[in-house]
């Protein structure tokens, strides 16, 4: 059927299709833009690049710890504490989701708790995790954990109780019991709003992870963007930010495809 | 037969600031067979009629039974179909029509050949491995009702289920509700602000007063029995069953 499109259809196809390379070229641009200019100062001596760095800078620091392999190792220890706190964090999370959605009443008890919790800056609890957890990989993953776990837990019970009563009460004139209930309808149901969840642990994670290398670390990215700053080497920090986008861009495309499939599974 | 009989039964509501007797002393029956529709003034209680015979809420007081067995929670003997048709988007129309079976845990080679048997039936077996999505609205009104009547209940209860439709779809749907019922020969009690639906369907029409609701007035129709909903819009005897209706309506 695709043959069958008029000239006018095609015409239509042939603008969407030059709105989205434009869009593509201009994203690229914009990129090359802000680099340029930034690379134009920090060389013209407009700008001091002791203390903004520049992509010159940038790329040769980029080179030099990847081909010493140091990089390595930090890139390692920061990536497997986010994995950890995200997988934790979000089984965690949905699990005390259902709990409470099952137990409704602990819902009602626990409910200002939450409340309470999800406002807190989970940054407070900074010296506490560290007195009990001890310094260390276990620290910067309950800092990661205890960042996205409320809003996880959270997210997943509003969306647990938006599904249409109707459908429940559906299923319950067929004489279904809570636990059909839950895994015949409220679980893939809201498999939407899981993965809308997993993008925004992604984030979250990462943001914890960071937080907690600050708190107390021996390596990792979040360690390395200390280092730099306090022995004023602009140029680590910079790249270890680099570093940091494209890390954190990649999980998220992960998420992206992985929610890809699954609409496409859905229709 | 009677297959369903309510026996004074009474229902109060309550809420935080007030009480509210949604049914008052209510009692009428339905005998095996018959497709009977309760039609009444907005709020009188039409669906918690059907709540309460599906068993998903208890009486204040009064009995409610089916085929002699006292309603106390659901059960297979009764399929209740909403007013949407409440599919699930994530399972195909297969799997959609097999959902009550699976609940019951009654899914075997038997069970599942009838469910095959009604799709083939009519005519959804080119949509079997079809999404939900991709279906027109009349067309997921009849997996709704085919998803009803593959657990094989005794009694359907109809809350509204062409309300939710543009007039076209509905008459198509009242069609094919009515010719399906009549077919599988299963009983069905009809809830509906929609006057002409109730007389193009039913063979008694049951009248409720405005709150509390109690029954007004029984109307027995009086129909050729081989005549379809659309073909019953166009007898004379027609219009003046909307009369009669309409004026316990007011």
């Amino acid at each position: 059927m695709k043959q069958n499109f008029s000239a006018e259809h095609k015409k239509y196809l042939n603008k969407l299709k030059t709105q989205t390379a434009l869009t593509h070229i201009a994203r690229i641009l914009l990129l090359a833009l802000i680099v340029g200019l930034w690379e134009l100062m920090a060389s013209s001596g407009l700008v001091d690049p002791f203390i903004t760095s520049s992509p010159s800078r940038i790329i040769s620091k980029l080179t030099e710890m990847f081909s010493s392999g140091s990089i390595w190792q930090h890139i390692s220890v920061t990536l497997y504490e986010t994995l950890l706190a995200f997988l934790i964090s979000t089984i965690l999370g949905s699990l005390v989701a259902i709990l409470l959605f099952m137990c409704l009443p602990l819902k009602r008890i626990l409910e200002p708790y939450l409340v309470v919790l999800n406002s807190l800056p989970k940054i407070a609890l900074g010296p506490l995790i560290i007195i009990w957890m001890g310094v260390g990989t276990s620290a910067i993953v309950t800092m990661g954990v205890l960042i996205c776990i409320v809003i996880t837990t959270i997210s997943m019970l509003n969306g647990f109780l938006e599904i249409e009563n109707e459908k429940i009460m559906l299923l319950k004139s067929m004489g279904a019991n809570k636990f059909q209930i839950l895994f015949k309808l409220i679980l893939p149901a809201s498999l939407p709003n899981f993965i809308s969840v997993l993008k925004i642990n992604v984030g979250m994670a990462w943001v914890g992870v960071i937080m907690g290398e600050y708190l107390s670390s021996k390596a990792g990215l979040g360690y390395l963007l200390v280092y730099g700053g306090q022995v004023f080497q602009l140029d680590l920090v910079m790249t270890t930010i680099v570093l940091l986008c494209v890390l954190a861009g990649l999980m998220y495309m992960i998420i992206a495809l992985l929610e890809m499939y699954v609409n496409k599974k859905r229709k | 037969m009677n297959l369903l009989t309510i026996s004074g039964v009474s229902l109060t509501y309550h809420s935080k600031t007030n009480e509210t007797l949604a049914l008052d002393n209510l009692s009428f029956d339905v005998k095996d067979g018959e497709f009977v529709s309760i039609v009444g003034p907005s709020g009188c209680g039409k669906t918690t009629i059907l709540s309460l015979a599906s068993g998903l809420i208890k009486p204040t007081s009064g009995e409610i039974f089916v085929a002699d067995t006292k309603v106390t929670r659901p059960s297979s003997k009764i399929g209740y179909m909403f007013q949407r048709d409440n599919l699930f988007e994530w399972l195909t129309i297969q799997k959609n029509v097999l959902l009550g079976l699976e609940i019951l845990h009654k899914k075997n080679k038997q069970t599942e050949a009838y469910a095959y048997e009604l799709i083939k039936k009519y005519g959804l077996n080119s949509f079997e491995k079809h999404y939900p999505a991709e279906l027109s609205g009349g067309m997921r009104q009849r997996v709704a009702l085919i998803r009803t009547l593959a657990s094989r209940p005794e009694i359907l209860l109809l809350d509204e289920p062409c309300s939710a439709l543009d007039y076209q779809t509905r008459l198509v749907v009242q069609e094919d509700i009515w010719s399906i019922i009549r077919q599988e020969k299963k009983t069905a009690l009809l809830v509906t602000h929609d006057i002409s639906e109730a007389i193009s369907m039913s063979d008694k029409i049951i009248v409720l007063t405005s709150r509390p609701g109690r029954v007004k007035t029984i109307i027995d129709l009086n129909f050729d029995k081989s005549l379809s909903p659309f073909e019953r819009r166009k007898q004379p005897e027609f219009s003046k069953y909307f009369d009669m209706v309409w004026r316990e309506l007011i």
